[in-house]
Formats: structure tokens, sequence, C-alpha cells
């Protein structure tokens, strides 16, 4: 069976979405006239406005190519450039791209084709399409009110209040903490900040630092920190 | 007509959507070659004087109303005559049928155009539905329907020509490069078909 070929049906220009099955139409018919191709319409189905939205990266790229290939085709057929000169490499592997794209796509175009003719050729039958109705659903079984209320009130119930039992709360404060620290200056020069923060909590342990970097503000105390994450020498400046 | 028969023609009559042997089989508890003989006497009853056939479509057996009742049938059908399917519907149609499943940015890839609208129009219609994500996550892929098998006269799914019959040929495909790598750098009026 040889298939129906769609490329030798009229074309409508309106009909086409796209570049490839455009201009694989007008090739194909010997009618690559590019000067008649409205590439705008071509562009702007294939981009469109909302570009983005709808293609990656890598495939928006690759059309962006092609159609470069068809504009520069098109521009060259303008201009009536006499073609002495050879085109540059990679003008010459985007157009064979193009038409590698064109070829590998022909077969779809063909097949649609076939498609529209089954379609009309199969348009006459019409289907029977009344659903079967099946047995009504059994109705439920009759139960009585009393236990129908005994089933419902667990659900009805409102919700136990949830405990906080577990939850407590911290109490911190910088002046207690500055105290402390000042206390600690009181009996020694120098005080190491992980001897000072010994056994305390994360947020005590916060608190302390800042005391300590209060105490160094107001010019109290000077603070040295060897290397990262290590200890802290708090040193009372002596005033 | 013989009693297998019969009852082969009350299922087809009743059943919504096209039954397939095994169903047939099973229903009426008999062989496929006694069901198929069955068909094969209820399709002589129902030959072109009659108003009915029997086709085998989308799967399975249907009894339908004959091509030419059209217009007399649709008068009883409170619906407009089948609506027709655009041209750049039918590209997706026809990729979407060789390459099932696949998904939008691939249909867009090969047809150099976003089919966005293209997938979601053909989904209300039914004819195409989808197939699932891949196992290792992405797009949605579609896949056509047993309407669409039924719209294009299709036996089963998958029953279309081979894609191989629809490729250019070597001329042809030789002619579109040629057409596109040289159509830049000819002098106007000397187009590369002629010296074929």
């Amino acid at each position: 069976m040889s298939p129906p070929d769609a490329l030798r049906q009229p074309i409508e220009l309106d009909l086409f979405e796209g570049p490839f099955d455009l201009l694989l139409t007008l090739v194909l018919r010997d009618e690559v006239e590019l000067l008649e191709v409205p590439l705008l319409e071509v562009v702007t189905a294939s981009l469109g406005e909302r570009a983005r939205e709808r293609w990656d990266t890598d495939t928006a790229g690759e059309l962006i190519v092609l159609l470069a290939a068809m504009a520069e085709l098109k521009a060259r057929r303008l201009l009536g450039e006499p073609g002495e000169e050879e085109p540059d490499a990679d003008t010459l592997e985007a157009r064979e791209r193009l038409a590698a794209r064109l070829v590998a796509y022909a077969p779809f175009q063909r097949a649609a084709g076939w498609l529209g003719e089954r379609a009309r050729d199969c348009a006459g039958p019409r289907y029977r399409r009344v659903a079967l109705a099946g047995a009504a659903p059994p109705p439920p079984p009759a139960e009585d009110a009393v236990r129908l209320r005994e089933a419902m009130l667990p659900l009805i119930a409102a919700p136990p209040a949830p405990s906080l039992s577990h939850l407590t709360s911290r109490r911190v404060s910088l002046p207690a903490a500055l105290a402390r620290l000042q206390s600690a200056l009181a009996r020694a020069r120098s005080v190491s900040f992980d001897a000072l923060t010994a056994g305390l909590e994360p947020l005590e342990e916060a608190i302390a630092l800042m005391a300590a970097l209060e105490l160094a503000r107001r010019g109290d105390v000077t603070l040295t920190q060897p290397e990262p994450f290590g200890d802290i020498a708090i040193t009372g400046s002596g005033r | 007509m013989s009693e297998l028969a019969r009852q082969v023609e009350a299922l087809l009559f009743l059943s919504p959507e096209p039954l397939p042997l095994v169903t047939l089989c099973e229903i009426v508890e008999e062989s496929p070659g006694a069901v198929q003989r069955a068909l094969a006497e209820l399709g002589e009853r129902h030959g072109p004087e009659a108003g009915l056939e029997v086709a085998e479509i989308a799967g399975g057996f249907a009894l339908r109303t004959r091509a030419d009742l059209a217009p007399v049938v649709d008068r009883l059908r409170d619906r407009p005559s089948e609506d027709r399917v655009s041209p750049a519907a039918l590209e997706t149609l026809a990729v979407v049928a060789y390459l099932e499943p696949i998904s939008r940015p691939q249909i867009s890839r090969l047809r150099g155009v976003s089919v966005d609208s293209t997938v979601v129009s053909l989904l209300d219609r039914g004819l195409l539905e989808e197939a699932g994500r891949p196992p290792d996550g992405g797009a949605m892929r579609y896949r056509t329907t047993r309407l669409f098998q039924e719209r294009f006269g299709l036996r089963k799914a998958g029953d279309l020509p081979p894609l191989e019959n629809f490729e250019l040929t070597g001329p042809e495909a030789e002619r579109v490069r040629r057409h596109l790598v040289e159509a830049g750098h000819l002098p106007e009026g000397e187009g590369p078909a002629d010296d074929e």
C-alpha cells in the first residue's frame, strides 16, 4: 500500500504551525521560495511570547539556531548575493542540521496525512455509547437510633486539650550573665570562656557570649580566640 | 442464525464499547473459534443492505451504523457532525501514535513548535490520555486512546502502517538537503533543482 501523500495536498499557510511542517512542505513541492515564507509568523509560532515557559534551554537554543539558518537563507535570497564565496563551516552545519530535522520529521507529517484520510474514510459509522446501568447499590442496613447515637457520640466529642507538661520555659537574663562574668573577673584577671560556661545549656552559653561581647564593647575586657571554635580568653583590661 | 450468533448479536448491540474476542468467549462460554464463526455469521447477516454492520475496531467487535446512514442517524443524535481534526492536531496525533508514551517536550522538540494547547485539546476530545510519568521522574507522558482507534478506524492499538513507509525516499531527502544547504548561495533563477 502506498501511503497517500500529505505533501501533495494544497497548502494553506494559516494551517501551519511550526517551521518544520511549513518548510518541509515547501521544499518537497519545489516551492522553497523563502521570499514567500512569513518568517516572523514562523518564529512567533515556534518561540512565541511565552517561550521561556514552554521550552527548556537546550531545545530553545536548538530552535533558535534552526530559525537563524532559515532567516539567513532568506536574507541571502533577498539580497540576491552571487554564490562564489564558500559559506563558513558553522553556517553549513546549521543548514545540514535543519535539513536533518526536516528529513526526520517528514514521516510523521506523512503519517498525519494518512491519519487524515482515515478520519475521512471512517467518519460515517456511529457507535452506541449508552453505558449499561448496573443494579442499584444495596440500601444501607436499617439501624436503630440508639446504636447510631452511640456510634456518633465519640466522633462529635470535643477532643481533650493538648498537654503542655513536656514544655518548660527557660528564663535567661543578660544582667545576670554580666554579673556572673564580672564577679569571675574580680577573682581572676583572665577567665576561660569554656570554663565559665562548662555545663551550661546552649542558650545560657549564648547569653554568656553576649555578656562577654557587651563587656568588650564597653572596653572592660579584651577577647582573644587563637583559633576558630577554640576557647576564648576573657581578659580584664584592668581599669 | 445459530443460537451463538444470536447471543453475540445481542451482546454487541448492548455493549457501550467494542467487545474483545476474549470477553465474548467468557460471556457465552464458548471457544474463540466458535465465537469467530458466530461473528462471521453475524457479519453476513448485516450485509451492505442492512443498517448495521459488525466491525472489528479498537481492540474488539462492535455493531455500528453503516457509514452511508450518517446523515440520517445524526438527525437523531443531538450533536453536530464530527468536528474536524486540524493539521496540527493530526501531526501531533501521528507523533504520539508512533512514539507513545511520549511527553509534551518530546513532541514539541520533534515538531519544532509548542504543542501544549494542541495536546490539551486532544486530551479534552478524548483522543489522547495520560500514560504516567517515567520511573525516573520527568514530564507526564501521553498515549492515544481507544476513541482514537475508533475515530481513525484502527483495529487495535498500534494498527498503523510501518513508519518506514512514510520516510522520504533517498532522492527526496537529498533534495531537501541540497535545497537548504545550497539555497542561499545560488544566484537568482538558478535553483538547485535545475541541475537534476
